[in-house]
């Protein structure tokens, strides 16, 4: 390169800033993972003394991954890849394009004695071996005959030259992709009921709420349990509108996202809503039988003014004995108020007398009605991720990237390969010579096996 | 359980072979060495047939999975992958002495999922995030990376080992010429470091891809997936040290170990910290 380069640009191009760089990125990402970030950080409020508090948050540090201390270092890293791929890839190529020549003295330099050998057979048979050896082995080779010796030579691995190239690049492919993602991206939720329509999501940043160009409705909400209580499957049916006409359905469920203009939906999470509904029996002694759906705080006349009728309480597992209501009734005379509990059977089986032990739990303690409970019916809200994310194909053919490039550097490498064939006091000589960028391991490991394959082929013709 | 009763047993044996490769230092006859490649290699098998038994039986659960789904699992998992690597490196390089080092390794984390409190060994249903095929291949390919940084982690004790038995001139000779080299040991380090990163690349991209279908977030700075961030940058910085300022020896030992403790705190230690990951 005939350009000169200045200080910054050596201070950018080396190695050392590198590693110092990376070593810091890990610190602050451990650091990350020891104080509570984004809105766990509340919980500290009040743990620790205020003023540490505030100063900790000045310092980003409950935001670590967003805070400028991460970008600079980022933005730091990409220019160092940068600038120090800029400096290095001329000589890359260059090696790339240098091509052995059969006729390398130096090569043969202070060969050690375990890479020659002298066969038995006569000059032109060991050269005849010897280049359809290196055929097989490198698909070409090259050829120089010169005062009765034979000179050999073929390469292979070139590509390797590149592989920490591609290795970087994805690097840096990946930071511009995850800041795409973090400028035009957008990450939303939203909770739903079944039978409601959004038309917005709430953002993540902040407590803004985004319009969105449609409309979603959450048809039907479904979860299924394990025998053990913990869920087996949950799942939303939605319909999209858009100018109030339907123009998509979908089953959403966990790991299977939808698709809509561009947004994709993810079934994120559930959860219980308040105002949970009992199904409730009244029965009069030696009368009517009445079925209703109750919910907490509902109010009641019972027939033929007999009393008012309440529900305080609706309980899914009331004091590990299941579903429970608590109600109470009032009439001119008396006012009791008790739990209805759905399986009262198996209680009383287990405390027969538990009506004389505790009163309360008596479904018939208001006479003459006898209450009892078929079922409590939760409601779930589903929780939906909505998000759009610009940067996502950037940063998947980053990975792909990266994987590639590894795989070349680990498992790939350049290496030259020579033979000469030549004549020592009256003997033929074979000598086999190679040369590696980075791997003096496998280039050893690789000149043994070609001397061990020509000997083979010399000493045992087909 | 049959595949329960299997692994312990394969616990002995694991323990069994470290005894062997024991033998064949301090007495120096390759017969215990073959011996105690022998007891691994049975060791591995019986532990696969257990996996399979064990997957087999999450079928006939009704809740077929994988076996690679809970804290016990993956670490049963891990012992296998850690003695799968081992043994493919003692057929490739014809040289048993790594076994002294690694095998204590593989039977104490079989050790530990047996008889560390708290842990479950019962096949469990899989919750709907984790109903995902990503599961395997990026469990697979996390734990093949812990398990050649667990092995780069052994080399890295060995190398201490030999050095400190190079100074000592008492009586077990036997002991260092049995080990190979400073600087076989310095290659095998990087090879085993750089297939660990290769490994634990696929696994923090695998994870990634996953994570984006199932939490629309192909990264959300969790503690496990920042903590293998910051293992997948410390053998990056290890891997440059080396080839571009030289490092060998004993600063690559010392990286080694490193190394092996933020994987450890990557695997374990985050679980002392909130995750989403906390299933594993
Ligand atoms: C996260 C970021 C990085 C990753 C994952 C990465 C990865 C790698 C890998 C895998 C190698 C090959 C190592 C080997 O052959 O054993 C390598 C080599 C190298 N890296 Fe990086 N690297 C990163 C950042 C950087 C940066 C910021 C620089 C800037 C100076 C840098 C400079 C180099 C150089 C000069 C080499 C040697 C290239 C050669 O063999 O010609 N790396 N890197």
């Amino acid at each position: 390169m005939s350009k000169k380069k200045s200080g910054i640009w050596f201070f950018f191009a080396s190695v050392r800033l590198a590693i110092v760089l990376l070593l810091l990125i890990a610190f602050i990402a451990m650091i990350g993972t020891l104080f509570p970030q984004r809105e766990a950080a509340v919980e500290l409020v009040g743990r620790i003394p205020p003023g540490l508090f505030s100063f900790l948050q000045k310092m980003q540090i409950f935001d670590l991954y967003h805070s400028v201390w991460f970008v600079l270092l980022m933005g730091l890293l990409a220019v160092n890849l940068l600038i120090c791929s800029l400096d290095r890839f001329p000589a890359a190529w260059r090696r790339f394009r240098l091509r052995p020549v059969p006729r390398e003295p130096d090569a043969f330099k202070d060969l050690p004695e375990e890479n020659l050998f002298y066969p038995e057979s006569d000059a032109k048979k060991a050269a005849d071996e010897a280049a359809s050896l290196l055929k097989k082995k490198y698909h070409s080779f090259q050829q120089a005959d010169e005062a009765g010796s034979v000179y050999l030579c073929a390469q292979k691995g070139r590509f390797a030259h590149f592989g920490v190239y591609m290795v970087h690049l994805s690097v840096l492919v990946l930071i511009c992709g995850a800041v795409i993602g973090s400028v035009f991206g957008i990450e939303g939720s939203v909770k739903m009921l079944e039978g409601e329509t959004a038309s917005g999501i709430n953002l993540r940043n902040g407590n803004l709420t985004m319009p969105l160009p449609f409309s979603v409705r959450c048809d039907k909400f479904t979860l299924e349990r394990y025998k053990n209580g913990a869920a087996k499957l949950f799942q939303s049916d939605l319909t999209f509108i858009k100018n109030d006409r339907v123009i998509r359905s979908a089953r959403l469920l966990v790991n299977h996202p939808v698709d809509f203009e561009g947004f994709r939906f993810y079934q994120a999470s559930y959860g219980p809503v308040p105002g949970k509904k009992a199904t409730l029996v009244l029965l009069r002694e030696g009368g009517r039988r009445d079925i209703m759906n109750v919910s907490t705080g509902y109010t009641f006349e019972l027939p033929g003014n007999e009393g008012t009728f309440q529900v305080l309480r609706v309980e899914d597992n009331m004091m590990q004995m299941g579903q429970a209501i608590k109600v109470a009734v009032r009439s001119e005379k008396e006012a009791a108020t008790f739990w209805v509990f759905r399986e009262i059977d198996r209680i009383k089986k287990v405390v027969p007398d538990v009506f004389e032990q505790v009163p309360v739990f008596n479904p018939g303690l208001f006479r003459p009605y006898t209450f009892s409970l078929l079922g409590i019916e939760e409601k779930y809200y589903t929780g939906l991720q909505v998000n759009r994310d610009p940067g996502a194909p950037v940063v998947a053919a980053a990975a792909v990237l990266l994987i590639c490039g590894l795989m070349i550097v680990l498992f790939s490498y350049a290496r030259w390969i020579w033979i000469r064939i030549d004549q020592v006091e009256g003997r033929v000589r074979i000598s086999i010579a190679g040369r590696s960028i980075r791997n003096n391991v496998g280039l050893k490991r690789e000149v043994r096996h070609l001397l061990a394959k020509l000997k083979d082929n010399l000493e045992n013709p087909k | 359980m049959i595949d329960t009763t299997i692994l312990s047993w394969v616990t002995f044996i694991y323990f069994g072979a470290f005894v062997f490769y024991l033998f064949r230092m301090i007495l120096g006859r390759e017969f215990w060495g073959k011996l105690a490649g022998w007891l691994a290699l049975a060791g591995l098998i019986a532990q696969s047939v257990a996996l399979i038994i064990r997957w087999k039986a999450s079928y006939d659960l009704g809740i077929g999975h994988a076996p690679l789904t809970n804290f016990y699992e993956s670490l049963i998992f891990f012992a296998w992958t850690v003695v799968f690597l081992y043994l493919l490196i003692e057929r490739r390089l014809k040289n048993r002495s790594i076994g002294v080092f690694v095998m204590p390794v593989a039977f104490l984390i079989m050790a530990y999922a047996s008889i560390a409190p708290g842990i479950s060994n019962r096949i469990e249903p899989l919750i709907p995030a984790l109903q995902s095929n990503w599961l395997t291949s990026h469990v697979l390919t996390c734990f093949m990376g812990y398990a050649a940084f667990t092995v780069t982690f052994a080399l890295g004790i060995m190398f201490f080992v030999r050095k400190a038995a190079a100074h000592d001139s008492s009586g077990v000779r036997v002991f260092i010429h049995l080990l190979p080299s400073e600087s076989q040991i310095d290659d095998l380090i990087y090879s085993c470091a750089a297939l660990g990163f290769i490994f634990l690349t696929l696994g923090i991209v695998t994870g990634s891809v996953w994570a984006h279908y199932a939490w629309g977030s192909y990264w959300s700075w969790d503690p496990k997936e920042t903590w293998s961030l910051i293992t997948w940058l410390t053998y990056a910085v290890m891997l440059h040290v080396r080839m571009m300022r030289g490092w060998r020896g004993v600063r690559m030992a010392i990286m080694a170990i490193i190394g092996f403790a933020c994987v450890l705190f990557t695997y374990l230690g985050v679980n002392l910290l909130p995750s989403l990951h906390s299933y594993l």
